[in-house]
Parts: C-alpha cells; sequence; structure tokens
C-alpha cells in the first residue's frame, strides 16, 4: 500500500504548487518543502541543490522519529553523500533516474555509506524503503530529494516512485525559482547598496527614455522628495521641474542632456549645466556624464547617468574670475562710467541677469551702467529710467541703500511684495513685464565712507534666486568699484589742478614785440598730473624785451613750485633790474635761500633795437646753447656756466649778438635733446640741422615740433619748451600768438 | 621708453677711496638709488668717487645729484670726485659749468682710466 493515501496526494502537490510561486528565499523554501513531504509522505527528508558545476549543497533535512530527532537532522544536515556510491542519492544524481530500494538491506547502507560512522548513521534511522528523486528544471539538474521511511511502519512502492516523481517537479520548480530569485536579489541588493552609497547622483533610464532608478544622491541634486519620485515621473516631467542653461547661458532642453545624447546614439561628452530649480529658484552647477549599456546582441539597453555636483568650485571659480576681471576693468580706464558698464556686462549672466550701477548726482541717483544679455530689454529700462530718475530720497531700493550704506537682499519678488511697494502703474507694469524673481542691492562704498552709489543684481529668465552668497560677492564687487570710481575722481582733480598749475607757469599769449616775431612751442610729459619742469615767459624790461625758457630738475609739486618762484621771481627782477645777468643773480640768491638743493637751469635773453638793429644779449646757467640761425646756417650760442641755486656766485656771462632780418635764435629745453628715439636721443646736432634751413620762427617751431614727433620713439618723458624769435623787416610789428591748431601751439593739451 | 637701460649699481674699495659705479641711464627714476649707494658707501673714507664710465644718458636730475654730492662733501670735508667717462656725459658737465679740468674730476684713484688729472 502507498505511503500517502490517494486525497492527501493532492493537498501536497498543491502545496508543493504554492512554494514554487512564492518569492521565498532559498532557505526558506527547502524548510518548507521538507516540512510538507515529512512526515505526509516519508519519515526522513533531505533536500540538496547542484550548482552548475555540479556541487551538492545540502539545503536541509527533516527526520519523524520518536527520539534523537534534532540529532539526526543535524548529523544529516552535515552529511556530504559519497559521490561514486552505486546506490542512493549520486546515483540516481548522476543517471538522472529515480531510485526506488522498496527494502532496505544493510548491503545497501554499506554501499551508500562513506565510511563505518556513516554506516551506522543511516543505521540508525532505521530505514525500510527509500526514494532518490533527481529535481530537473530549466533542463537541468537543479537537486535532489532523498525520502525515507521505516519508523511510522510505512514502505514505499513503485506508486510511490511515480508519485514522488510528480512532487519533484513541483520541488524543483520551487528550488530552482528560489535560487534564481536569491541570486538576482543578491546582485540587485550589491548594486543598489553601491550606488545607494555613492555621494554623486545616478540615474538609469531604458533605451526608452523611462528612469528605472534614482539613487539618493539623484534624488537630492534634483530636489525630489525620494528616489522613486524620479522613477514614477517621465524625464521631460522631471525636466519641467528646472531652467537648465550651459555655461554661455544659452537654455538647453532635455534632448541637450547627454543622456538624450547617448540615447540616440551620439557621442556624449560630459556637459556642464546651470540648473536651476523652478519651484525654489535654488542653482546648482551640474556635470552630466552618460554612458549607454548595450545588451548582447548590440541593443541600447540602458543610460547610466552620473550627475556630479560642482556648485562649490564652480561658484567659486565664477566669484574669482568675476573679481579678477572686474579688478582688471577697473584699474584700466580712469573713465569710470565705461568702466562700471564692463564690470556690469561682465555680471550677466554668470551672477545674475540683470546689473545696474547707479551713482549718487546731487539729489539723483543717475544710472551709470545697465547689462542684461538681450540688448533690447536694457534699451526698455534705459528708457524707462531715462523718464523716471531716481531721487536720492525715494523710500525704497537703491536710494535706500544709498543712503543707509546697508546692502538688501530680496530672494524672492511675490506678488504682494510688488503690490505693496508703492510703485506707480508704470513701474508695476515693468518689473511684471521683467518677471523679476530675486534681487539684491549693494552699496558702492568705501569702508567708513558715506555711498557713492548702488550696484543692483536682479534675476529673471534664469529663475534663479540669489542668496547670501551672490550678496557677499556683490558686496566685494561693490567696494572695488567704489576703490575705482573714487581713484578716477581723485585723479581726475589732480588733473585739473595740473592743468590749472601748468597755466600758471606759462606766459597766456606772447605779447607784440616792434620788430621781432615770436613762436613758442610747450609739451608737458608723460600723464597731465605731473606739473613742473619747463617753463618760459616773454616780458618787457627797461629798453628792451626779455625772453627766458627754464627749467627745474625734478617734478612734482616741489618742482612745480620751484617753477612758479623761478618764473616770477625772474620776471619781477628783470622788469626792475632791466638786465639779464642781474636778474639771473637775483634768482640764484632765492633758490640759495631755500633749504633744499633747488636748481634751475635757464637760457634768457635780451632783446634791444639800437638805430634800428636789433640786438640779443644772451646769457646760459646750466642750461644747453641756444640757436642763431642765419642765412642757411645754425650755430649754438653762449657761455656755459653753473646752474642757478648751485653756488653762491655763478659767473654767468652774456654773449651779444646781432639779428639781422629773417635771422632767428631759438631757445629751448633740454627736453627736445633729450627725446628718446629709437636708438638714440634726439640730440644737440640733430636739433642743429633741423634748424639749418628755418625760414622763420613758426617755421623753426614748425620744424621742431615735426622731427620730435617723426623721431620720438615711445611716449614723451621730459617737457619740452621752445621759444623762437625772428627779427623781422624794419617797423614790422607783428606777434604769433600760441593758440590750438596753430603749427606752433602752447601745450599744455 | 625705448632707450633707457637698467640702471646697475656697484660700490668698491680702491685704497681709501670708495667707488660707485653706475651703468645704464641716470633720469629722474634712478637719481634717488644713485644717490641712495653713494650715501651708503661714504662711509670712513676720504675720497668718495662717482664712476660715471658706463652711463649712456644723464639729464639734469644726475647732474643735481653730483652738485648736491660735492656740496656735501665740502661741508663734511672730505673729497668728491668724478668720473666723467662718454663725451656726451662730459658735453652735459660742459653745459652745467664743468668744463674738462674742473677739480670736480680730480682725485679720482689712478686705477679708473679716463678720469681728469686722476
Amino acid at each position: 500500500m502507498s505511503a500517502v493515501p490517494e486525497g492527501d496526494r493532492f493537498e501536497l502537490l498543491a502545496a508543493a504548487g504554492e512554494v514554487a510561486d512564492g518569492t521565498l528565499l532559498l532557505a526558506n523554501t527547502a524548510a518548507r518543502l521538507l516540512g510538507l513531504v515529512v512526515p505526509a509522505f516519508a519519515d526522513i527528508a533531505t533536500l540538496d541543490s547542484i550548482s552548475p558545476g555540479g556541487e551538492l549543497r545540502r539545503l536541509g533535512s527533516r527526520v519523524d522519529a520518536p527520539r534523537g530527532r534534532d540529532e539526526l537532522e543535524a548529523a544529516l544536515l552535515r552529511r556530504r553523500p559519497l559521490p561514486d556510491a552505486p546506490v542512493g542519492l549520486p546515483r540516481a544524481i548522476v543517471s538522472s533516474e529515480s531510485q526506488l530500494l522498496v527494502s532496505v538491506t544493510d548491503a545497501d547502507l554499506h554501499a551508500i555509506a562513506s565510511s563505518d560512522e556513516d554506516f551506522e548513521l543511516l543505521r540508525a534511522l532505521e530505514l525500510r524503503s527509500a526514494l532518490f528523486i533527481p529535481l530537473r528544471a530549466r533542463g537541468r539538474t537543479v537537486g535532489a530529494l532523498a525520502l525515507g521511511v521505516g519508523t511510522s511502519g510505512r514502505s514505499y512502492d513503485e506508486d510511490d516512485l511515480r508519485f514522488a516523481e510528480v512532487l519533484s517537479g513541483r520541488i524543483a520548480l520551487a528550488l530552482d525559482n528560489a535560487t534564481l530569485s536569491e541570486t538576482v536579489t543578491g546582485l540587485e541588493r550589491r548594486l543598489e547598496a553601491t550606488l545607494t552609497n555613492l555621494a554623486e547622483a545616478v540615474l538609469v533610464r531604458e533605451a526608452g527614455g523611462q528612469i528605472v532608478f534614482a539613487n539618493s544622491a539623484a534624488a537630492g541634486l534634483l530636489n525630489l522628495d525620494s528616489a522613486q519620485a524620479a522613477t514614477q515621473a517621465t524625464p521631460q516631467q522631471l525636466m519641467e521641474l528646472y531652467d537648465v542653461f550651459d555655461e554661455n547661458g544659452r537654455r538647453l532642453g532635455l534632448a541637450d542632456l547627454p543622456s538624450s545624447r547617448a540615447g540616440r546614439g551620439e557621442d556624449a561628452g560630459p556637459l556642464l549645466v546651470r540648473n536651476v530649480i523652478r519651484a525654489t529658484g535654488d542653482e546648482r552647477w551640474l556635470l552630466h556624464k552618460a554612458t549607454p549599456v548595450f545588451d548582447p546582441d548590440g541593443s541600447l539597453s540602458l543610460i547610466v547617468s552620473v550627475i556630479e555636483d560642482l556648485t562649490e568650485v564652480k561658484r567659486a571659480e565664477l566669484a574669482q574670475r568675476l573679481l579678477a576681471e572686474a579688478g582688471q576693468e577697473l584699474s584700466s580706464s580712469l573713465d569710470y562710467e565705461h568702466t562700471l558698464q564692463r564690470v556690469a556686462e561682465l555680471t550677466v549672466p554668470g551672477l545674475a541677469d540683470w546689473c545696474a550701477v547707479a551713482m549718487r548726482d546731487g539729489d539723483l541717483l543717475a544710472q551709470v551702467a545697465l547689462a542684461h544679455v538681450d540688448v533690447g530689454k536694457v534699451a526698455r529700462v534705459r528708457d524707462f529710467e531715462a523718464r523716471h530718475p531716481v531721487h536720492l530720497g525715494d523710500p525704497a531700493g537703491a536710494a535706500e541703500v544709498v543712503r543707509s550704506g546697508e546692502a538688501m537682499l530680496i530672494p524672492e519678488i511675490t506678488g504682494e511684495l510688488l503690490a505693496g511697494a508703492a510703485l506707480t502703474d508704470e513701474e508695476l507694469a515693468l518689473a511684471r513685464e521683467l518677471a523679476l524673481r530675486s534681487v539684491l542691492i549693494v552699496p558702492l562704498a568705501i569702508a567708513d565712507q558715506a555711498p557713492i552709489g548702488a550696484l543692483t543684481l536682479a534675476t529673471a529668465e534664469s529663475g534663479r534666486r540669489l542668496g547670501d552668497t551672490d550678496l557677499a560677492l556683490a558686496a566685494e564687487l561693490g567696494r572695488r568699484a567704489a576703490i575705482a570710481v573714487e581713484n578716477a575722481r581723485l585723479y581726475g582733480e589732480l588733473s585739473a589742478i595740473a592743468t590749472t598749475l601748468q597755466r600758471s607757469l606759462l606766459p597766456p599769449d606772447l605779447p607784440a614785440m616792434p620788430g621781432f616775431r615770436m613762436a613758442s612751442l610747450y609739451r608737458a610729459a608723460g600723464e597731465q598730473n605731473e606739473v613742473g619742469g619747463d617753463f618760459y615767459d616773454v616780458f618787457e624790461v627797461p629798453g628792451g624785451w626779455m625772453v627766458v625758457v627754464g627749467d627745474v630738475a625734478g617734478r612734482g609739486a616741489e618742482a612745480a613750485a620751484l617753477t612758479s618762484l623761478s618764473r616770477y621771481t625772474f620776471r619781477t627782477a628783470g622788469k626792475l633790474l632791466g638786465d639779464p645777468i642781474a636778474a639771473l643773480e637775483q634768482l640764484n640768491t632765492a633758490l640759495r635761500e631755500s633749504p633744499a638743493l633747488s636748481l634751475v637751469s635757464v637760457c634768457c635773453v635780451r632783446l634791444r633795437t639800437a638805430d634800428g638793429d636789433a640786438f640779443a644779449d644772451l646769457v646760459l646757467a646750466g642750461h644747453p646753447p641756444a640757436y642763431h640761425v642765419r642765412r642757411g646756417s645754425c650755430r649754438p650760442v653762449g657761455v656755459f656756466a653753473p646752474f642757478l641755486g648751485a653756488y653762491e656766485h655763478g659767473g654767468w656771462e652774456a654773449t651779444t649778438i646781432k639779428l639781422d632780418p629773417g635771422e632767428q635764435l631759438i631757445l629751448y629745453t633740454d627736453g627736445v635733446i633729450d627725446t628718446v628715439g629709437a636708438d638714440e636721443r634726439f640730440g644737440e646736432e640733430r636739433l642743429a640741422r633741423t634748424l639749418t634751413d628755418a625760414t622763420g620762427a613758426a617755421d623753426a617751431v614748425r620744424r621742431i615740433e615735426q622731427a620730435l614727433v617723426e623721431f620720438a620713439h615711445g611716449s614723451q618723458v621730459d617737457d619740452t619748451a621752445v621759444i623762437a624769435v625772428e627779427r623781422t623787416a624794419r617797423g614790422v610789428v607783428e606777434t604769433r600768438a600760441p593758440g590750438r591748431g596753430d603749427a606752433a601751439r602752447v601745450a599744455p593739451n | 621708453m625705448g632707450l633707457s637701460s637698467h640702471l646697475t649699481l656697484d660700490t668698491r674699495r680702491l685704497g681709501d677711496a670708495a667707488v660707485v659705479s653706475v651703468g645704464g641711464d641716470i633720469d629722474l627714476t634712478a637719481a634717488d638709488a644713485v644717490e641712495s649707494a653713494l650715501d651708503a658707501a661714504r662711509g670712513q673714507c676720504t675720497v668718495l668717487v662717482l664712476d660715471l664710465r658706463a652711463v649712456g644718458f644723464m639729464d639734469t636730475s644726475g647732474l643735481r645729484l653730483v652738485i648736491s654730492c660735492q656740496q656735501r662733501a665740502e661741508a663734511d670735508g672730505y673729497r668728491f670726485a668724478v668720473v666723467p667717462g662718454s663725451d656726451k656725459i662730459r658735453r652735459l658737465f660742459e653745459i652745467a659749468g664743468f668744463p674738462q679740468g674742473h677739480p670736480l674730476f680730480a682725485g679720482a684713484p689712478t686705477e679708473l682710466a679716463g678720469g681728469d688729472g686722476a
């Protein structure tokens, strides 16, 4: 008779089928299966799985015995069947055929046992009948089931063998499913653990585009509630949560991202994007990388995207670059309005969509710079601001920041905020048209000083929300801009002072001298504010005229003072005394009285007429010679003598020459002969050659100016003064007054 | 400035003389450095020599410096001598009222060839 009644067999099969359908782990599955067959179909059962390599692994054992059950189960669990036993489990596996031992003999047990100890174990089971069933699934043997009866008094027959084979089909399936599921979940777990713990955000898309996996870093980076949220939305839906731009501010769509490009089979290199979360306005710099994964048949299976958060790095880099470039702009020019406009342009679109700079101008705040990527919008706002000047007393915005010196940040411009801001209808309309999201205003101020203006940054199109980092960067920018503006202003004032001073050092116009014609040239060196250096003067003295050119050693304020002193002292002394040497001695005494060594070189000439002839009495003090141009020749005139201010007695000597009509006397300062050329200085000889064929005073000056312009290499380093005196025909009274546009014109320019 | 060459300063002792040899250009920007070198070299020597043989260009700032040194030497009772070197530099001294044979060029050690009346 069979070990299991007919009715119970169906229940057993159904129960085994349920186990096969479940998703139990392998160990649980084995326990459930063994629990089904013992004691219903066997007193003793063992279940083994077979790896693809052929190795047996005992999954469980079950014994139904009146005593020693646990020990027997443990011993059976440890038991390793003899691989080449002619009877039993190994035999069933190798032959892939079930075996039925209707009555188990000691000879059978000896054949099965691997040792005496094993034999004793088998004996202790008190087996009467045994069944050994190979378990087959998906075309291969995946395990084996051993069943035995004895203590219950049952024994197996052919009928039990057939039932066992049917049951084994279900058991094999359950076992195989559990094994597969365990392998897969093991892999998944390992993969998920790896991905989950990655700091980088990982998104996996199917070939069709749907996101099938996202780790928590990705959810965080993309501002999603959970990783599931990423897999529940379509990529397009996700994309709509953000405004995405490339580094140049160009808006990007889903199709531009590397994952999409990889999906289209395109070469998808890494792409750095500025990702602005629409809901919050938070900005992140994300580096997208995508790798396609292909199936064995070559078709695209998955696209793995790794998204790296480079926000900190990128912001630091942007800030550094902005400040560096702004610094360069701010120091490059003294035209601060132009400079501020350039700085404003540097901030868009990297830092903001809008940048405006306003400066205090009396009671108004004048907009001096405005930048946005769209020039049309700039024009629109400029137009508005031209019609609506901002008054310093205005209650809010830049006016308030300039008054208080406190920076202001409005991260989120809401409708209520606008409504409550006491704006005119037109202002409100403009604000809505521009769709500003976020705004910050920092004062343009140098430490402890009243702000001179304000710098405003605002976002609109990018949807970015400005924050404390932006505020700090803008404040630094504002501080630097303020310093640059102050410098430019100071410099402007200094230039104005310099120009005024310079003018005071030169005669406003050359006076009319009967019988003589004059022309002059004055070129101030380098930057305008370095006054000092050369002077010239022409004035009437008893019995004639005095003409003087002088050069003060040094530059700057001290030199300017010395120049002024020299000119007026010489003029006063000359007018009183009428004699050039006496006038020089007077100036020498004045210079000697100053505490520091004050040296002045001078070339002075007294022009006088006697019986219709003109004479020049010329004195040099530390000065190069004057030139006498006469009928196509040019010769130096003057006796060299010490500087004024060097010694108590200089021993200055006058040289007297007769100036016939058409002849010229050229006085100059060393700026002329020291002018730097490509490989030498202008020099006395070149000057003499330049003057040889001069036809008159104006021509002489024009020749010198032209020669210097052609010769000079690089910027002029010293002042240059030239006075040419020409003896005109008897009775002709003429003076060439210098002025702008003349061939011989007078600097300062 | 195209022509301007880099200023070099070299100070050494020759017997009881301290010699400051200048190379390059002496203009407004270089004059202070030369003056500092002369001040530093003065020390305990009885003769302070300004060697201008390697100077390519000098303007009135250089002359002002020479006159300043000359006056200080006179006041403090030591000798100051200039070795002028090139014709251009000699010409400059000439214009400033220091013709050849002027005492300013006397007193430099004989090793400094080119010095007047050494």
